[in-house]
């Protein structure tokens, strides 16, 4: 498991036996793209896990041989970083209906030899944390310092947190939420319906064929117009236009026009359209205090799920927003807080001051690395 | 900026039982609260508006939580702590009425410190240099300094009455570390700091 520093690459872990879904329903075997950095200690008890959001992957940092950009959250993971590669034994992998290396609608499903498409089953929060126990236990990690998450990413760690607390010693939630408000949910339908509406989705059915990249770009621009504030917005942009002297009607001519486009386009090229409403549905149905209180008629361990909320007595918990970020504003946040302070977790949490949206959880690592140094080097 | 007055802490200590909950309002860099954990294992909140505070709090391992005491304790549901500390940070409130109510309702208890600017050096001062804003622990100028409230021992304890809080126990700090839990006379221009346990009546 070492790592050249600079270099890394993403593995997967081939699981040749059923997966069964929270849903009931039961893939014969599935594969876990993961990766990892740093080296785990002697005693095995320095690994972190980290959740990526819906648009990520298990390329949470470092570089991909040949690749310009690194991995999503290079910022906050490496040496000397947030998540300090030289003390932790860092864990990331791509989420199970995710198009990364994990089993999706677009992989193959064995017995037809097609993509799966919608005959892929439906995936819950709860089942991306299930999917990463298998990787964990490969790994042969039983204990972890630490899970950390933003956004959907939070999410999961809400999940794997409360289901499995007695993993973890402590838990990072930033810029995140214990379910969807309606606004939120709004955003997410209109990006579907968009994937929706390109006559190439096909029900799904587009593998053979041109993907819907009309619809998943405009999915993908409404989601970058929720990922930033106002403000930013429009100091960034305005009503400045490129192409000034173009006569064509309707074209692209504001700045913000092309910045959408080309998140739009930047994302086809990465992005299964299938994922996309897999995931999205799957963060809308998110409810943390529902799934702790509903049976789950499944899975072995966690028969009854919340029957380990006890055990989160005495742990350490971050709890971060952004003072901007109107998707997951810090409203959502404290909400996280009182909720696991009622179970005596022992919860921090602070809101960083920034312009720039929901997406400062990705691009503001200052005053979050900082606090996150802080946390990590404070637990036993 | 304000001193946060170290005198109180055993006293502090002494009015709170072992392994209860407690919520510091204006926790500084939780350092009562680092001491509580410590000698009282206690759980203890802290609520901190200062980012370096907080960081300060985060990296010791004290719980803390960012907040602005004068509009965000609304969110701790009724009886949430058994006490509910305000050291030194009474006199930076804009609503000091609604926030003492808000701590009785989220704790059993609430402790208040304050000092007294009843004290016959605060009194000399604005006496003698005619100047209100500078006392001994205040920093800044009328326009900048943090303390927005002026208060006198007297006018505090008549006043906490009116609104329905016993006191159910007092100390009071006189120079040269003369600690005294009754109200000797003169006790409003002699006492530089008092310190009160309080609950609704």
């Amino acid at each position: 498991m070492s790592h050249n520093p600079t270099f890394v690459e993403t593995e997967v872990l081939s699981v040749e036996r059923p997966f069964r879904f929270e849903s009931g329903d039961i893939l014969p075997r599935i594969d876990i793209a993961y990766e990892t950095y740093g080296q785990l200690n002697e005693r095995r008890d320095n690994a972190v896990l980290i959740e990526h959001a819906l648009s990520g992957d298990a390329h949470a940092a470092f570089y991909h041989k040949g690749d310009r950009k690194p991995g999503w959250w290079d910022c906050m993971i490496g040496p000397g970083k947030a998540f300090d590669t030289d003390r932790y034994f860092v864990i990331c992998s791509n989420v199970i209906g995710g198009c990364r290396g994990t089993s999706g609608p677009s992989s193959i499903n064995p017995a037809t030899g097609r993509p799966y498409g919608l005959t892929f089953p439906p995936i819950s929060i709860r089942d991306m944390v299930e999917v990463q126990r298998i990787l964990l236990k490969h790994l042969g990690i039983d204990r972890l310092k630490c899970i950390a998450g933003g956004s959907m990413g939070g999410m999961q760690t809400l999940q794997f947190f409360c289901d499995y607390p007695f993993q973890f010693e402590s838990f990072i939630c930033i810029a995140s939420s214990m379910k969807h408000s309606a606004q939120q949910i709004a955003f997410n339908e209109v990006g579907r319906r968009a994937i929706m509406a390109d006559p190439r989705w096909n029900n799904g059915n587009y593998y053979d064929d041109v993907p819907p990249e009309g619809g998943l770009s405009v999915a993908r621009m409404i989601g970058h117009i929720t990922y930033l504030s106002e403000k930013m917005m429009q100091e960034k942009f305005g009503r400045l236009k490129k192409d000034k002297e173009s006569r064509a009607i309707f074209r692209p001519s504001f700045e913000v026009e092309h910045y959408l486009d080309y998140q739009g386009i930047s994302f086809v090229k990465r992005f299964d359209a299938n994922s996309y409403l897999y995931i999205t549905n799957a963060i809308d149905n998110f409810d943390l205090k529902t799934s702790l209180s509903s049976r789950d008629r499944f899975r072995g361990e966690g028969r009854q799920r919340g029957a380990h909320l006890d055990d989160m007595r005495g742990k350490r918990g971050l709890v971060i927003s952004f003072s901007s970020d109107w998707l997951y504003p810090p409203s959502q946040s404290k909400e996280i807080v009182q909720f696991f302070s009622a179970f005596n977790v022992r919860v921090s949490y602070t809101e960083i001051a920034t312009e720039h949206g929901h997406d400062a959880f990705l691009t503001d690592y200052t005053r979050p690395s900082e606090i996150i140094w802080g946390f990590l080097s404070s637990l036993s | 900026m304000y001193k946060i007055p170290a005198q109180t802490y055993p006293i502090i200590q002494e009015w709170i039982a072992h392994g209860s909950r407690v919520l510091d309002l204006g926790c500084g860099d939780g350092s009562l609260l680092k001491t509580l954990a410590g000698t009282k294992q206690v759980e203890g909140i802290g609520v901190e508006i200062s980012e370096e505070m907080i960081l300060k709090c985060i990296s010791k391992g004290i719980c803390v939580y960012q907040a602005d005491i004068d509009k965000d304790l609304s969110e701790w549901d009724d009886g949430s702590f058994d006490y509910v500390v305000l050291n030194a940070t009474l006199q930076v409130i804009t609503r000091p009425y609604r926030v003492i109510e808000e701590m009785l309702r989220v704790g059993r208890f609430a402790i208040i410190s304050i000092s007294n600017f009843g004290y016959a050096r605060n009194r000399l001062r604005v006496l003698a240099q005619g100047r209100v804003s500078s006392s001994a622990r205040i920093s800044g100028g009328w326009h900048d300094t943090p303390v927005l409230r002026y208060v006198s021992l007297k006018e505090f304890i008549s006043s906490i009455r009116e609104i329905g809080v016993e006191i159910m126990d007092a100390r009071y700090i006189f120079p040269f570390n003369v600690v005294s839990s009754t109200r000797w006379p003169l006790y409003n221009l002699l006492a530089k700091e008092g310190i009160f346990r309080l609950r609704r009546t």
